[in-house]
């Protein structure tokens, strides 16, 4: 009897533990599945095509101030600020203000009900590298076009992405205008004067980037406006002087394969003249042959420069705290122009840790042209070094040179 | 020694295997019913706050809005302003999956650009077109789960209706994020593209809610606040915490309540098995005291007994109440949406802490029971204890003496449930002291009630009657315990029963009198009782003007913080000419609805509103309203068994006043003299056509819906008085077949003297019929208590209702059954047993 009794119970508890795992097993089933995600950036690469868009095919004629606004038809653009700035005292500061425009798909919106509905986003980098303390401030921020958060106009000029701005304050045309940023503890408020007119660069501002028509941007340049105003740094205001260059660029193209990014020089001599080229790199570290720049002289027309007019010689490296390892100085001849410049970046940690890591910063440059020494100061774009496999990314695309 | 008695101990049990395995059963039962609500109720409420913590994210603080929640320009101004802090717009509402199950999910439009900050749905790599969200109208990304369940693929349409409009939203890519958290949280989430959200939504131009982040806390809030436009509000998460909790924890408490009155019915199942055991061991037990074995050592021989059924009960128990866990969450989740909000549990959450309660609840349940009896046991004297008599003829002198103590119990829980206070605890108390006291009282009524019960059965029966009758009080310690465990089991059923029944019929004429009008039209709504969906724009002064309608009133139901708790608001809009529905327990009608008439700062509450925040005819009430925080008048109290959580009320103009919402959540017309209901309802349905799904229901089946829905959200209570039932079933049956077997010696001396098979049956039967008839007439009183304490006490504490205590017929009569039946069934096999057992052999047995 007794026996009877402890089997029946060791029956029934090992039926129910049966069962109870049976049911938790049910519930636990997971199953394999590809992950998914929702990132930012996978939402502004889109699907990459560029069926449907405006291409960059031939050269146009470029009107002001109405080509300082949006051209939404292609599917990206760029408004670029960067300049090098200084207090009274002499205490130096770089800027870098950019604002992306992204279209995420060709055609129109159809008529949708709620105002968020749109195929336009914007990116934002604002960055000041403060020189003297050795401080790079750096932020990111994305928007859509939308409900007033972000978005850009022709007339008055005004382009802006939430609190950051900059709008024509000219009561007459589009000059001034007025820069407000603001982010990892620093605030920016510049005014910018014209200064010089603006520099097409490429073919008449066609830009071509690669061998296939089409495969290519309007660009065109404002190398030197006079910029006064105001920096912030936690909390402490000081006015400062300075010159900053705009670069503006819209199409749709993408880089190559072959091609793994890019090293862009904007540089301002003291005599007066300026500076563009950018090499676009090959995966073997060689110059791709659209590499190209602008001579801006300090009187008398733009000077287009080919790959082979500019000999770019790397002098030094930096390994960055994320472990990338970039160029960190240079040595620029151009013999057609008799130009001889040594770059120097003004801090050596001017990376920008964000969705697509790349680094641009305030450099200074001393040589000779023409004989005579020449100082000057610039910024400089190096794209690719980090992340050399996500090169396909949104932010990489967008800012072809 | 020690090895010996628990040997001794073992062979007791395994000798009475029948009564053990009951006994066991009486155990796992009660600790099943405990564990399997446990964990079902906590299923559900992790489940929704999981998913709202998820959903919620990591935001510190919250603007939120009016009834129509916020305009989107008041987003668009915070960002541009130049200290703007980390914010994230979110628009959100319910939208049901058209075809399959029906399931709700909630339809969550964000801006995945000022996501990063608040909420991770992305950690891996995308799959399917994410950009899509954004450009294309309808797109949504969901759970690859989910997507699995429902069956749908990257790429397909998902059509979905939402207040009754169908909507088609195409599936642009499937997540499956690495945390569970947020996996389970998306089981009942579609995310979009806040222009989606807003366009399917029908919320054009409005947002749910911004979520922030403010790193410099309360000072920037304050700093923000001051900048908001009217009507809307900043406020921190952290109070919203919690909300869901209070709002269920009267429905969860008294689930758990009733499921330990589960428990205290096996409790006293496993003191009739223990106390039957030490009763029928005496001998035994006087001659180990005889050969040496002290006091402590029979003391712990006895509890160790009960440990080791409790230990195989209670893991038995556990296992069980998992299983049943699994069928009642379902029920729990239906109950919760029918009654709270909608909340998708598609498993059971295995709580460490839930078992172990569980395990202890368990153990320490048997323990408990078996104290008294080891204690006697230890107590015994050797000389004694060997003689039964002694053990009868001390019961029978302490009968009255318990008899005292109980009545004594009685008025101190008595005295404790009349005790002013709004806390349960005291009232559970009073409740199991009641119960205990009652318990106590059984003794002396039994021996009082068949003493003058073998007369009448002498006649009855003859000789055999009036033995049946004296059997019971002769042996009174033992059917004493199976009567009180019996009494406490029916009367448990009983009181429930009651409870429920009383409530339905206070819920079915309350319905009678507040549903006046003929025809009622409103859009399906979600959670059953707490409805707020609106018409499409237009179509309610398209309706009120059908032909045939005489006069008609409107209903909007909203949510809105009112002393910043989340709280239904009613806004009416009463037929003119007609009588209005209320009935009032604060303020008399003419002077209430003069005041809410006229003044735009009056409001009524409901009773259980009321109850809940401590407010009465006369206080105030800071409302949000679309032009910032106002404090409202209560004008009066009315009677509602609509929300448990309780409702505001304000009529239409008021309304109006306040907000700017100008929508309707229901119509109600009443047809012209002679204008036929069924005919207007079918006119007033072509009249709506095909825009909108909408329910339009004559008053009948309204109420027959509303007590559909009543009755549902009593199922679980119902399911868990079932149980009840079972466990007092198991109970009758292991007590009255105990004290049968046990007299097995007694039998067969009668047999040895003549008496036939038949004749022993019958009376076996007659004195396990009398016995069930007892515990019947016992458990009648008790019941009618619990039900009136569950009834006053515990749900007038729980929800703040006044109900009417009914006495159904139905239920006494089902009790009185049960208890029969039982004892019926419990004779048979003792019967059966001794009818063929050789009589000779059961006498040299001992």
């Amino acid at each position: 009897m007794g026996r009877g009794l402890v089997i029946g119970i060791v029956l029934v508890l090992a039926t129910l533990s049966v069962a109870v795992g049976v049911v938790m097993r049910d519930a636990e089933d997971t199953g394999p599945e590809r992950s998914g995600t929702m990132t930012v950036a996978g939402a502004l690469g889109g699907d990459g095509g560029t069926e449907g868009y405006a291409r960059a095919m031939e050269p146009r004629p470029f009107r002001f101030p109405e080509d300082h606004g949006p051209h939404p038809d292609f599917r990206t653009e760029w408004w670029y600020w960067t300049g090098n700035l200084e207090t009274e005292d002499g205490r130096a500061f770089g800027y870098q203000f950019t604002l992306f425009r992204s279209a995420l798909s060709p055609e129109k919106p159809t008529e949708r009900d709620s105002a968020w509905g749109t195929r336009q986003v914007f990116m934002g980098h604002f960055t000041v590298s403060d020189v003297s303390a050795g401080r790079f401030h750096v932020t990111e921020r994305f928007s859509r076009a939308a409900v007033g958060l972000a978005g850009s106009e022709g007339s008055p000029f005004h382009v802006w992405l939430e609190d950051w701005d900059v709008r024509s304050e000219g009561a007459a045309g589009t000059w001034p205008m007025h820069l407000r940023a603001q982010g990892d503890g620093v605030t920016l408020d510049l005014v910018l004067d014209e200064g010089k007119p603006p520099v097409l660069q490429g073919d008449r501002g066609l830009s071509q980037k690669g061998p296939e028509k089409g495969n290519a941007s309007y660009y065109y340049s404002m190398t030197r406006m006079p910029s006064r105003g105001t920096v912030s740094v936690e909390g402490q205001t000081v006015s400062v002087k300075g010159e900053s260059w705009m670069d503006r660029e819209w199409s749709t193209s993408a880089l190559g394969p072959e091609l793994v990014g890019w090293d862009w020089f904007a540089l301002q001599l003291s005599d007066g003249g300026e500076l563009m080229n950018y090499q676009l790199r090959n995966e073997d570290g060689s110059a791709d042959p659209f590499s190209a720049g602008t001579w801006n002289p300090p009187a008398g027309d733009a000077v287009h420069l080919t790959r082979e007019d500019v000999k770019l010689e790397v002098l030094d490296t930096w390994k960055s705290p994320r472990g990338t390892k970039y160029p960190s100085r240079w040595r620029l001849q151009v013999p057609r122009l008799a130009l001889d410049l040594t770059v120097t970046p003004k801090l050596a940690d001017q990376e920008l840790p964000v969705s697509v890591r790349y680094w641009e910063g305030a450099v200074s440059l001393e040589g000779t042209r023409e004989g005579k020494p020449v100082q000057g100061r610039g910024y400089v774009e190096l794209t690719g070094y980090a992340d050399a496999a996500r090169r396909e990314d949104a932010t990489t695309r967008s800012r072809t040179p | 020694m020690k090895t010996l008695l628990a040997r001794a101990s073992l062979r007791h049990l395994g000798g009475h295997p029948w009564l053990t395995a009951l006994s066991l059963l009486g155990i796992a039962m009660g600790v099943a019913v405990v564990v399997s609500i446990d964990l079902a109720s906590g299923s559900a409420l992790r489940a929704f706050e999981q998913s709202t913590d998820v959903v919620a994210g990591k935001a510190t603080h919250q603007i939120v809005g009016g009834t129509s929640g916020l305009p989107e320009g008041v987003y668009t101004a915070l960002k541009l302003r130049p200290d703007a802090p980390e914010a994230a717009p979110v628009v959100q509402g319910f939208v049901q999956v058209e075809g399959g199950n029906h399931r709700t999910l909630t339809l969550l439009g964000l801006d995945p650009f000022a996501e990063a900050p608040f909420r991770d749905f992305s950690t891996g790599n995308a799959v399917g077109d994410v950009g899509a969200l954004l450009t294309k109208s309808g797109t949504v990304v969901m759970g690859a789960k989910t997507a699995r369940v429902l069956g749908v693929k990257v790429g397909d349409t998902l059509p979905v209706t939402v207040t009754g409009l169908r909507r088609e939203l195409h599936v642009s890519a499937l997540l499956s994020p690495s945390q569970e958290t947020t996996e389970r949280a998306l089981e009942s989430l579609l995310i979009c593209d806040l222009s989606t959200a807003q366009e399917v939504l029908g919320q054009t131009g409005r947002l749910t809610r911004v979520d922030l982040r403010l790193k410099d806390g309360e000072a920037e809030a304050a700093r923000l606040r001051a900048a908001l436009p009217r009507g809307a509000e900043l406020v921190a998460t952290s109070g919203r915490a919690g909300t869901v909790e209070q709002m269920t924890r009267a429905f969860r408490t008294n689930l758990t309540a009733l499921s330990l009155l589960a428990l205290v019915v096996g409790m006293f199942l496993i003191y009739n098995t223990m106390t039957f055991s030490v009763v029928q061991r005496r001998g035994m037990l006087g001659r180990l005291r005889a050969v040496g074995v002290t006091r402590g050592e029979l003391f712990v021989l006895v509890l160790g007994e009960a440990l080791m059924l409790g230990i195989v009960g209670t893991i038995a128990g556990l296992l069980l109440g998992i299983l049943m866990a699994s069928g009642l969450v379902g029920l729990i989740t239906r109950t919760i949406n029918d009654l709270y909000f909608v909340v998708n549990v598609r498993r059971l959450s295995l709580e460490p802490f839930t078992l172990i309660k569980g395990l202890g609840l368990g153990l320490g349940a048997t323990v408990l029971a078996a104290l008294v009896p080891a204690w006697e046991a230890a107590r015994a004297t050797p000389v004694t204890a060997l003689r039964r008599s002694t053990e009868e003829d001390s019961t029978h002198r302490q009968a009255p003496k318990r008899a005292l103590m109980g009545l004594g119990l009685l008025l101190l829980s008595g005295g404790l449930l009349a005790w002013p206070t709004q806390a349960l605890p005291p009232a559970y108390t009073g409740l199991f002291g009641v119960m205990l006291g009652c318990a106590l009282l059984v003794p002396w009524a039994t021996e009082k009630l068949t003493v003058a019960a073998a007369r009448p059965l002498g006649a009855l029966f003859g000789p055999l009657g009036r033995m049946a009758a004296r059997g019971v009080t002769a042996s009174l310690s033992r059917t004493a315990v199976a009567l009180a465990a019996l009494m406490v089991a029916v009367a448990t059923t009983v009181g429930v029963g009651l409870m429920v029944s009383s409530f339905r019929g206070t819920v079915v004429a309350w319905l009678e009198s507040a549903l006046q009008a003929d025809v009622f039209v409103s859009p399906p709504s979600l959670v059953a009782r707490r409805g707020d969906s609106a018409l499409v724009p237009g179509l309610a002064e398209k309706l009120r003007s059908t032909p045939g309608v005489e006069a008609s009133g409107s209903i909007r139901v909203v949510h809105v913080r009112i002393d910043d708790v989340e709280t239904d608001l009613l806004a009416i809009d009463f037929a003119k000419g007609h009588e209005r529905t209320y009935r009032f327990k604060e303020g008399r009608a003419e002077d209430v609805w003069r005041q809410v008439d006229a003044s735009r700062d009056a409001v009524l509450v409901s009773e259980p509103f009321a109850f809940h925040r401590g407010v009465h005819a006369g206080d105030t009430l800071r409302v949000s309203t679309d032009k910032g925080l106002h404090d409202f008048r209560v004008a009066g109290v009315y009677f509602d068994y609509g929300s448990d959580v309780g409702t505001v009320m304000m009529p239409r103009p008021t309304y109006d006043h306040w907000y700017d919402d100008r929508s309707v959540t229901g119509l109600s017309l009443i047809a012209a003299p002679g204008q036929d209901v069924d005919e207007l309802v079918s006119r007033v349905r072509d009249r709506a056509g095909g825009e909108q799904a909408l329910n339009v229901r004559a008053n009948k089946a309204l109420r027959q819906a509303s007590l559909e829905v009543f009755d549902r959200t009593f199922t679980i209570t119902q399911v868990l008085r079932l149980l009840a039932i079972g466990v007092a079933f198991v109970g009758v049956l292991s007590a009255l077949m105990s004290l049968q077997l046990e007299r097995a010696r007694e039998f067969a001396v009668l047999r040895a003297t003549g008496l036939t098979p038949g004749q022993l049956w019958g009376m076996v039967s007659l004195q396990t019929g009398l016995l069930g008839l007892l515990a019947g007439l016992f458990s009648i009183p008790l019941g009618l208590a619990l039900a009136y304490v569950l009834v006053h006490v515990i749900n007038q504490r729980s929800f703040g209702w006044t109900l009417q205590l009914v006495v159904s017929p139905g239920v006494v009569g089902q009790a009185m059954l049960l208890a029969l039946v039982a004892a019926a069934l419990a004779g048979l096999y003792p019967a059966w047993r001794m009818a063929r057992a050789n009589p000779a052999m059961a006498l040299r047995e001992e």
